[in-house]
């Protein structure tokens, strides 16, 4: 960890936004490894199983996963020179609500149900996903919209870094849309419900997204060598 | 001149087309599809029994003293033929599978659901015992409701009964609880209250319960259980009905391997092991149930999932057990076959048994329950409903029920001599009953194709009229025979009564064939060319909106790929869309999954404007949009669970008055706006000309509206002539309003509005006029929330307009229609299908709201209710959407452009129209696709042949709005006549 940051100074703005191939391996496998470990967590520590009991189960896998992500791309911050690591801590911590908050609202607008019985799965399951999606960014950048809108809206990632903070979370994204189309069948199966399928739609995009991300950062950085090389 | 027309016929040529080939698919398609039959309105008399050619006497059997049954004295106390039981219990288990009711040796391997029911096999295996059980074979559709029609008709169920009660499932043809009543009997009804639906007015007593909440398993059951033993020891009643549903809903929730399925069976035992210990004690002679019947049947079985509806074996079998209370007269000798079958007294063994005697009797057992129910009540109570008749094509005598019901074991024409003469007058009146039920099922096919849109061909009828005259020659001689020898003839005669019975049961086993064939099979090659008719055009109209975008579309660089983001999407969402009705689940959602759809698009939108950073404002208040309408659709979902009556006044399921008068608050608000921004537009465009009184019109009959609002709403107490006023006369005003309006505009279209230069704005005018004139009629019978969806439908519009800029100017103005629009377009369409679930309405018929046909008119007149209903339940969805489609065009280009070629500006209109059309029928074409695959699916007629109906009907209104609406926009310019 001491060596990335180090090393983001030394190479300037210009460089600050890659990260060696090795640190970004690191990367991938840490945010995968807090996923993997929140479902164990909860299904071996607290024997909880996602169908039974879908609101302690979502809340344990995103206070596994919170830490791990704010701490770790606190490390990345933009600016690092400027900004200090607890204060890029503070912008995850603060991006958290609020992007569940904006995630809540999507679902609602594309159907998710509504009421006493479903409120507190909603809320765990939007902080999931705000980790997976809006918390990474708004640790590294904050609140600039200039990047906002280049990684979210034009989904025009330069560098690394931007892979890692934008592929994972689109592939949440689509994940968790894709993930809703089997809640209307009529199996009757208990994995149906608002929001397990959702879930594991948006856990598993996040997953492919981390694994095409380390793709893209590899053949980015090759690409770079390349150049350098020239 | 001349150009002027061909340009415009050009323009709107493929639009007929489109049309014509709609129609001709459509009619093809439904033809080989929907299968009708029409309900014969006529019922029989015991009296008619005169007119058939059938023997009159009764012979002198075993049991004269009770051969006048009670009640039935408008026929001489006689019915149709006599009556061998006095009372009959009739206990039906809702999805009763074979195996829970036959033993488990039957079958290859025990299941843990069989041998549940231990008592029914007891009763059947018992020596001496005159219970047996049957398998019976259901007709699909196996649902309850149809089954139950099938059941008491008699009758072939097919998804259009095509009958003169307008909504209310109510039986209308001839039925067998109809011939109890009018016969005297009285009929207790408990259980599921589909019977109530059906029979509204039939029972003596009932006590029904509600049976539409699948996850309660009990409320049914306990309700019949609490009734039932009490009942049975009441005298007042002649038939009783217990319908217990438990099962079913156990099979619907929890599969049928699974405990509460085997506690429900368990309970059943209980309960049928009591009513059976209280029917013996009554059963000694001069008790209660001295003569009763017992059947416990199914109406139909289910899949080991639960599901029950299609045709698979599963389904359709299901078990009937029948006991006669009485003891037979004389003992069964053992060596002969039933009694050492025991219990498989089962279809095969028992053809086996009495194949003997009837030849040919097989096929009867593959016949529903319901020739089996009505086989049963033949000799049963006076009979009178063998008259069943009319409606009872596929009733017959169930020689083995009959012989149960006569309480005298029939075995076969060897058994010992001692039994012959009773057993031969048993033969006698057997024949004498399939007489006259051929007779009457004769007289039914005649009736009906004398009197049915869609009879039976020539030589069909021909063909039963063969058979019927072959089976009457042969009985004519017979009773000949008989009359001319006196009873000693009745031994010899055996074989010909023997011969008589089987010509008969050839003639019901073809005739069943035959109706079955005209009923309930599909004709593939007309579906399928149909389909195939839909498909061409479908590419015609592909075709269609290439070749219109490549006449109109601007400096399209030859390089440049045609394909952008916003077409793909569009695209895919339609495809995505119109794959999803594939599934069941799916149709029924379809609200939702539009919803999900729009939300989406709104999504993308919202990070579109976040990109160019424009119309974010318009972005969060589609969504917000999207919110509100997925809200009020919910709502409209949940009064359509709660209100199991489908018409319910609309907007009024909220009782409290307070909440009453909110809401009338909110729409009068809503409707003041409407207003307001009509009067506004009017105010700004000073060059409406003949249109501005058009939209003054409007806003007059908003005003008259919300004084019909506040009339109905009983808030405000007023004097009883404005309150007929307020109720019948603003109505009418407003639809005579608007009539006016739509011929003045058509007329002030083609001779007086003068053209003006710039086209756009007229175009807007005449949409704004167009839009308003309808507005009001369509709010007026949505109902109060009309005025609230219709603000909603202006939010939509404005904000699909508004982000349509978004996709223009992207490549520097250039872009092309193939680009522009048909995102905007798909989601105008996703609007217009989103607003007809917030509507309250849905794919079925009893989401269709009949009280709104009934606004400002109390007589039923059926051309003038249906125009009002269709206008209702496509008003927001189809009519609005579709006039209002040009302002995608008119507000969604760069103005220089438009002021330069109003042909273009047209060019466009047509454009956009084929490609609202070209998603209208590519969703359709999936919904016919659909159905056609899943035509023996278990939902068939529960819901996508309703899906199917909406979507046709929708079709064809949307081609012909189109139609319309082209007609009246598209005016193309005489002199600048680009090269099309």
């Amino acid at each position: 960890m001491e060596s990335i940051d180090t090393k983001s100074i030394q190479l300037g703005r210009n460089v600050e936004r890659n990260v060696s191939v090795a640190s970004a391996l690191w990367f991938h496998l840490i945010c995968s490894l807090g996923i993997v470990s929140g479902f164990s967590v909860s299904r071996f520590v607290c024997s909880i199983d996602i169908v039974s009991n879908t609101d302690h189960f979502l809340m344990i896998l995103w206070a596994v996963e919170c830490p791990i992500v704010i701490l770790m791309f606190g490390v990345i911050r933009r600016d690092s020179s400027k900004c200090s690591y607890l204060r890029a801590v503070g912008r995850g911590l603060l991006g958290l609500p609020t992007g569940a908050l904006v995630i809540a609202l999507c679902a609602v607008a594309l159907g998710a149900p509504v009421g006493k019985k479903y409120f507190l799965a909603t809320v765990n399951w939007s902080l999931l996903m705000s980790l997976f999606t809006v918390v990474p960014t708004a640790t590294v950048f904050g609140s600039s919209f200039a990047d906002w809108q280049r990684l979210f809206a034009n989904t025009r990632p330069v560098g690394s870094i931007d892979y890692m903070l934008c592929v994972p979370a689109h592939g949440a994204i689509l994940g968790s849309w894709f993930g809703a189309w089997p809640m209307p069948l009529d199996w009757e199966r208990p994995w149906q419900e608002w929001p397990v399928c959702v879930t594991y739609g948006g856990v598993a995009g996040y997953v492919m997204g981390l694994c095409v991300s380390f793709g893209l950062v590899v053949f980015s950085s090759r690409g770079r060598d390349h150049v350098k090389g020239e | 001149m001349k150009n002027r027309s061909s340009l415009k016929w050009r323009l709107i040529s493929p639009f007929v087309v489109i049309l014509l080939l709609h129609c001709l698919a459509i009619v093809l398609f439904t033809r080989g599809f929907l299968l009708t039959r029409t309900e014969l309105p006529h019922s029989s008399a015991c009296s008619d029994v005169i007119d058939s050619p059938c023997l009159h006497h009764h012979y002198d059997g075993d049991d004269e003293n009770r051969s006048s049954s009670s009640g039935s004295g408008n026929c001489n106390g006689s019915g149709w033929t006599r009556a061998t039981v006095d009372r009959v219990v009739i206990i039906v288990l809702d999805a009763l599978r074979f195996d829970f009711v036959a033993p488990s040796t039957f079958f290859e391997e025990k299941k843990p659901w069989m041998d549940r029911l231990p008592i029914l096999q007891k009763l059947a295996s018992e020596p001496g015992s005159s219970a047996r059980i049957f398998k019976a074979i259901a007709d699909p559709p196996t649902t309850s409701l149809q089954r139950l029609k099938g059941l008491t008709t008699g009758g072939l169920p097919t998804f259009i009964d095509v009958g003169n009660s307008f909504g209310a499932p109510a039986i209308v043809e001839d039925n067998l609880i109809q011939q109890l009543v009018q016969s005297g009997k009285r009929v207790v009804m408990m259980g599921d209250d589909t019977w109530m639906q059906l029979f509204p007015h039939h029972f003596e007593r009932s006590f029904p319960f509600p049976s539409f909440n699948v996850r309660d398993l009990d409320t049914v059951d306990n309700g019949c259980v609490e009734h039932l033993l009490p009942t049975l020891m009441d005298e007042n009643w002649d038939v009783l009905i217990a319908h217990f549903l438990g099962v079913d809903h156990a099979g619907h929730i929890f599969g049928v391997n699974t405990t509460p399925m085997i506690q429900k069976l368990e309970q059943y035992n209980k309960i049928l092991e009591t009513v059976i210990g209280a029917l013996k004690d009554q059963s000694k002679p001069g008790g209660l149930h001295e003569n009763t019947l017992l059947v416990v049947m199914g109406d139909h079985g289910q899949t080991l999932n639960g599901d029950h509806g299609g045709g698979s074996p599963e389904e359709v079998e299901t078990s009937m057990l029948a006991m006669s209370l009485k003891k037979p007269t004389f003992s069964i000798p053992s060596d002969l076959g039933i009694s050492n079958c025991g219990l498989n007294v089962l279809w095969l063994s028992l053809i086996q048994c009495v194949a003997v005697a009837f030849h040919s009797t097989g096929r009867k057992y593959a016949l529903a329950p319901s020739s089996s129910l009505i086989s049963l009540l033949q000799y049963r109570q006076c009979l009178e409903f063998l008259s069943l008749l009319e409606g009872a094509a596929i009733g017959r005598v169930n020689p083995l029920l009959f012989s149960l019901g006569a309480a005298t074991w029939f075995l076969d024409g060897n058994g010992t001599d001692g039994l012959d003469h009773q057993l031969d007058g048993w033969m006698q009146h057997y024949v004498n009953s399939l007489c006259i039920n051929a007779w009457q099922v004769k007289r039914y096919v005649d009736v009906y194709s004398g009197s049915s849109v869609i009879g039976f061909s020539s030589e069909d009828l021909l063909h039963v009229e063969d058979m019927y005259s072959d089976a009457h020659d042969h009985w004519s001689h017979a009773t000949r025979d008989l009359l001319s020898s006196g009873p000693e003839a009745y031994i010899s005669s055996l074989p010909v009564v023997m011969r008589q019975v089987d010509a008969y049961l050839k003639f019901l086993d073809g005739v069943v064939e035959l109706a079955r064939s005209k009923w309930t099979e599909f004709d593939l090659k007309l579906m399928g060319v149909g389909l195939c008719i839909l498909l061409v055009s479908l590419l015609v109209q592909l075709a269609a909106v290439r070749r219109f975008d490549k006449h109109f579309s601007f400096s399209l660089p030859d390089g440049r790929a045609m394909v952008s983001v916003g077409l793909v999407f569009a695209l895919s969402l339609v495809l995505i869309r119109a794959c999803s009705f594939l599934s069941n689940s799916y149709i029924l959602e379809e609200g939702k999954v539009a919803i999900f759809f729009l939300g989406t698009a709104g999504i993308l939108d919202l990070r579109y404007s976040i990109r160019k950073k424009k119309f974010i404002l318009e972005a969060i208040s589609s969504i917000l949009l999207v919110c509100v309408v997925r809200f009020s659709t919910e709502y409209g979902i949940s009064k359509q669970s709660s209100s199991s009556s489908g018409i319910s006044p609309l907007g009024s399921s909220v009782d409290h008055p307070d909440a009453i008068s909110l809401t009338l608050v909110g729409s009068i608000l809503s409707m003041l706006v409407l207003a307001y921004l009509l009067l506004k537009f009017v105010a700004i465009r000073t060059d409406l000309g003949g249109q501005k009184s058009v939209i003054n019109g409007t806003v007059l009959c908003y005003m008259l509206i919300i004084a019909h609002w506040v009339v109905e709403s009983n808030l405000l107490t007023v004097p009883p002539v404005l309150h007929n006023i307020g109720r019948t006369w603003i109505p009418r005003i407003i639809y005579a309003v608007g009539i006016l309006q739509l011929l003045f505009l058509a007329l002030y279209e083609y001779s007086l509005r003068k053209n003006t230069c710039d086209h756009q704005r007229d175009l807007i005018h005449k949409i704004v006029a167009m839009t308003s004139a309808w507005s009001s009629p369509i709010i007026l019978l949505a109902g109060k929330q009309g005025s609230l969806v219709a603000l909603a439908t202006i939010v939509g519009a404005w904000c699909i307009v508004r982000l349509g800029n978004l996709g223009l100017g992207l490549k520097d103005g250039s872009s092309n229609y193939m680009t522009v629009f048909p995102l905007p377009v798909t989601k105008w369409s996703l609007l217009a299908v989103t607003l007809f679930f917030c509507t309250g309405h849905w794919c079925a018929f009893d989401g269709l709201r009949y009280g709104a046909a009934f606004i400002g008119f109390d007589e039923f007149i059926l051309i003038r209710q249906a125009i009002l209903l269709t206008i209702e339940t496509f008003g927001f969805s189809l009519i609005l959407p579709i006039f209002g489609l040009p302002f995608v065009v008119a507000y969604l280009l760069p103005n220089e452009e438009t002021k330069k070629t109003k042909n273009s500006l047209f060019g466009r209109l047509a454009l956009v129209y084929l490609m609202y059309g070209f998603i209208a029928a590519a969703t359709t074409t999936f919904t016919v696709l659909c159905v056609a695959i899943q035509r023996r699916h278990l939902m068939v007629w529960g819901l996508f042949a309703p899906k199917f109906v909406f979507d046709v009907v929708g079709l064809i209104l949307t081609d012909l709005l189109i139609f319309l609406a082209a007609l009246y926009y598209i005016d193309p310019d005489e002199n600048i006549e680009r090269d099309i």
